[in-house]
């Protein structure tokens, strides 16, 4: 069902406005989310695209005769479309599900509880694992996560389907420091361990030229994602709010692959003629405020998150999710030993480069330690926010986040203490039950007015 | 005896680790299994489990932790910000679960906001969540690295004759829980699970060499008693951390009686020993690092179950209580797919999701282990 709206969703810009309207009634609940998507012209409607071909890929996975890998968002991709592995990204198909369907993944979210799964549990899994679970949707073959101590909510859920699946695990299970050459060994060995499960599990061995193909687009990736990064560091901001979404969205389900390389050429063409004329990439081009999310986004009722930014003129400078720690992004600047770089000088620099990649994947990196650690969680949200002049930080998150949850008053704190307006939210990214949109929207604003930080005329923009 | 290994049990602190602390001795405490008694016990140090018991308010753990978070590291936090662990010189913060291992931070910032709660040596120790040769190596490397930490900080020595001494003494009292798990296997049991979780629970709350001997007196004892435990419908408890000797007997008010558990402050903390030849280090990394038992070592599920089945086979148990903290996901999950597999075995299962602390749930609980002993009976 997910394919299929999405399918015809990627083909609304093409026809009339008459035909748009028809198959607007195929897609009910979607117009609003649709809309969002289009009115960003060639990039929103390249989004839509990847994402129809993304779900068709996994549909049409086991007819053509791949293995279906059950993944999460932290695990980059590229070593899987090595392989010929279709990434099944549990977080991926949960977000699809909460902008998608009427009433969000709700009753996937409740079924999971059914089978054993505990209500507490995180629901960006959740979501999308109940449907897994009930044979509703393609069955994996096997399960790949990386987040066993950086994230056991998220691991949890990996596990969880294994066992009740019954079918092949594997986790990457990084150590809590993240630099010098005792974890970068480490790293590099369990990424080893995991070309040998993949091996077993696809019955193939690792294709050098296909791998090197998709390290290629990777490396073109990066390029092209850092250059939206710098971007983020303008004032106005010349990004649309919702390119964080869709960055990391489209990352999350097709890094290494072309078409996520052309959605980032065309990103990077409209912003730069945005930059080109000082405007703020929202619908209005003014810029009063500027908010970084040191978490995760807000995905429930129809995703309007990213839309009441840009109708309230408030630009989003990223989240935990779009920073990936490439060694030429502009945060990773004079922290070298944080970042990585891919190097495509042959086999096993192809391979240790895919490991260093995946050991600085979004959370994997900021978390795995204790948030104050050099490295980490506050040093990171402290260094975004000063370089790309972040007006306040927001948390989002799940109510099975355990890590954040135990840590997050403390970082706040930090963060207030070094003069950066802090909001924590208790909120449910992936379950509206849990505070309403209303409820959301109204903690924001009067953090806002009561802290002072809108700008009433957006008198930065010069346009 | 009894009494003795109860009052150990019941609260924090103790008469042995007062007489430890008045003999100029230090004391280390540590939250989680993964952690080597063995080294501090060579270093001279009396390691302490960490433990909630005794909880009134948490009005400290929430000031820290966020809303949403297991109570058993919050209590541990309240206890610690009360000084009620003042006794302690050192504290060991692992990576048990995500709850637990931020306990590092909230203790930490804790001690930035009230005076004194901070022990001069605080550490984390990092254990890996698989067991493959590359793992156990870091995990070696983790564990020397402990060992010299705690060298310079107290200003000792450990050798690997201390070592090899300290892994006897704790083998020793791992084969003395051992054997009380075979007398609670036995056709005339004659221990309830009450006492039987409090001899558990001293072991890793005095010194170890104290409690050997205790324990050695006590099993005599129990062998030799009749405390008319026949006909009583038998249990064993899975699940999240408990060391609420109340909440035990609470299930054997019930007319259950709990034979056996797989849980850290049970048999997970002496089912297997450490190898005693060979080096220390490397046989204290195996053994600490293979006993896969917490989900925490995710993917392991099949070993999990094995070991419930083989346990419950041997102590011939009526039915299963498998039960977790609130907010304790990875037990409270695998717990959800141990019912599925040991129902269809046969084998009778309560879910319970339950506080650590304070029994507030009195009543609840009460209840449905009343429903489930009629649903056995």
């Amino acid at each position: 069902m997910i394919w299929s709206i999405l399918d015809h969703a990627a083909k609304l810009s093409h026809g009339s406005s008459k035909e748009y309207n028809d198959l607007l009634e195929l897609v009910p609940h979607f117009e609003d989310v649709l809309d969002m998507f289009l009115k960003q012209g060639e990039p929103g409607e390249l989004f839509l695209k990847l994402l129809a071909e993304y779900t068709a890929q996994c549909l049409n996975a086991k007819k053509e005769g791949k293995k279906v890998c059950l993944t999460s968002f932290s695990v980059a991709t590229p070593i899987l479309y090595a392989f010929d592995v279709v990434p099944l990204c549990l977080e991926a198909y949960t977000v699809l599900g909460t902008i998608i369907f009427k009433r969000g993944t709700g009753q996937f979210l409740d079924y999971c509880c059914e089978l054993g799964f505990t209500e507490t549990s995180c629901s960006a899994q959740r979501g999308a694992l109940g449907a897994f679970l009930a044979g509703l949707a393609i069955r994996p073959d096997f399960v790949v996560c990386d987040s066993p101590g950086v994230c056991d909510s998220n691991a949890n859920s990996f596990a969880f389907a294994s066992a009740y699946l019954d079918i092949p695990f594997y986790q990457l299970n990084y150590p809590s420091t993240l630099t010098g050459k005792r974890a970068e060994t480490y790293h590099r060995k369990d990424f080893r361990n995991l070309i040998g499960f993949l091996e077993e599990h696809t019955g193939t061995v690792l294709n050098e030229d296909k791998l090197a193909g998709v390290i290629d687009e990777t490396k073109r990736q990066d390029e092209l994602i850092c250059e939206l990064t710098e971007f983020n560091r303008l004032i106005p901001v010349p990004v649309p709010a919702l390119y964080d979404l869709m960055v990391y969205g489209a990352k999350t389900m097709m890094n290494g692959i072309r078409q996520f390389t052309e959605l980032l050429e065309s990103m990077v063409k409209k912003v730069t003629t945005k930059a080109m004329l000082s405007v703020s990439g929202s619908t209005s081009t003014r810029e009063k405020a500027r908010v970084l999310l040191c978490y995760i986004g807000h995905y429930t009722t129809d995703a309007r998150f990213w839309d009441w930014l840009d109708r309230n003129d408030i630009s989003l400078l990223g989240s935990i999710l779009c920073t990936f720690w490439q060694e030429s992004a502009s945060y990773a600047k004079g922290r070298s030993e944080e970042g990585y770089r891919i190097d495509d000088g042959g086999l096993d620099a192809m391979i240790d480069s895919l490991a260093d990649q995946m050991s600085r994947m979004p959370m994997i990196k900021s978390i795995r330690g204790p948030y104050d650690a050099p490295d980490m969680w506050l040093e990171d949200s402290l260094g975004m926010a000063r370089l790309l002049h972040a007006d306040f930080i927001a948390y989002f998150s799940t109510v099975g986040c355990r890590n954040t949850w135990s840590s997050v008053k403390l970082l706040t704190r930090d963060l207030e203490q070094q003069s950066i307006p802090s909001l924590l939210l208790f909120v449910d990214a992936f379950d509206d039950r849990v505070a309403s949109w209303e409820a959301i929207t109204g903690r924001i604003e009067e953090f806002i007015q009561v802290r002072g930080i809108m700008k009433q005329s957006g008198a930065r923009c010069s346009a | 005896m009894m009494r003795e290994i109860g009052d150990v049990a019941r609260a924090v602190s103790n008469r042995y680790i007062e007489a430890w602390k008045e003999a100029g001795h230090k004391v280390v405490g540590f939250p989680c299994t993964f952690v080597p008694e063995e080294i501090l016990h060579a270093a001279g140090i009396l390691p302490f489990r960490l433990r909630g018991v005794g909880t009134k308010t948490l009005s400290i753990g929430d000031t820290y932790y966020g809303p949403v978070i297991c109570s058993f590291p919050k209590c541990i936090l309240q206890l610690a910000g009360q000084g009620d662990y003042s006794f302690l010189d050192g504290v060991i913060i692992t990576n048990g679960c995500d709850s637990m291992r931020r306990l590092d931070e909230c203790w930490r910032k804790a001690g930035e906001d009230i005076e004194g709660i901070l022990p001069g040596f605080f550490y984390y120790f990092g254990v890996p969540h698989k067991v493959t040769d590359y793992s156990i190596e870091w995990f070696i490397e983790e564990i020397r690295e402990l060992l010299g930490a705690l060298e310079k900080h107290f200003e000792t020595e450990i050798t690997d004759q201390a070592l090899h001494r300290s892994i006897e003494i704790y083998n020793n009292g791992r084969k003395l829980l051992r054997k009380l798990d075979s007398i609670r296997a036995s056709e005339g049991i004659s221990i309830s699970g009450e006492d039987a979780m409090a001899i558990i629970i001293a072991s890793s709350s005095m010194p170890r060499e104290d409690f050997n001997t205790l324990a050695e007196m006590t099993l005599s004892h129990v062998k030799k008693s009749d405390a008319g435990m026949a006909g009583k419908k038998r249990l064993m408890i899975v699940g999240s951390a408990n060391d609420d000797l109340d909440f035990i007997r609470l299930i054997e008010d019930s007319g259950a009686l709990v034979v056996a558990d797989t849980m850290c402050f049970g048999s997970k903390s002496y089912d297997d020993l450490v190898d005693e030849a060979g080096d220390p280090v490397e046989a204290l990394a195996r053994r600490y690092l293979s006993h896969s038992y917490c989900p925490r070592m995710f993917g392991y599920y099949k070993e999990r179950l094995d070991y419930i089945r083989k346990k419950a086979a041997e102590v011939r148990v009526d039915g299963i209580i498998l039960q977790n903290i609130r907010f304790c996901d990875l037990h409270g999950s695998e717990n959800g797919i141990f019912e599925r597999d040991l129902e269809k075995e046969g084998i009778p299962c309560m879910r319970m999701e339950r506080e650590y602390g304070p029994l507030v749930e009195t009543g609840r609980i009460k209840m449905r282990i009343d429903a489930f002993m009629e649903r056995i009976g």
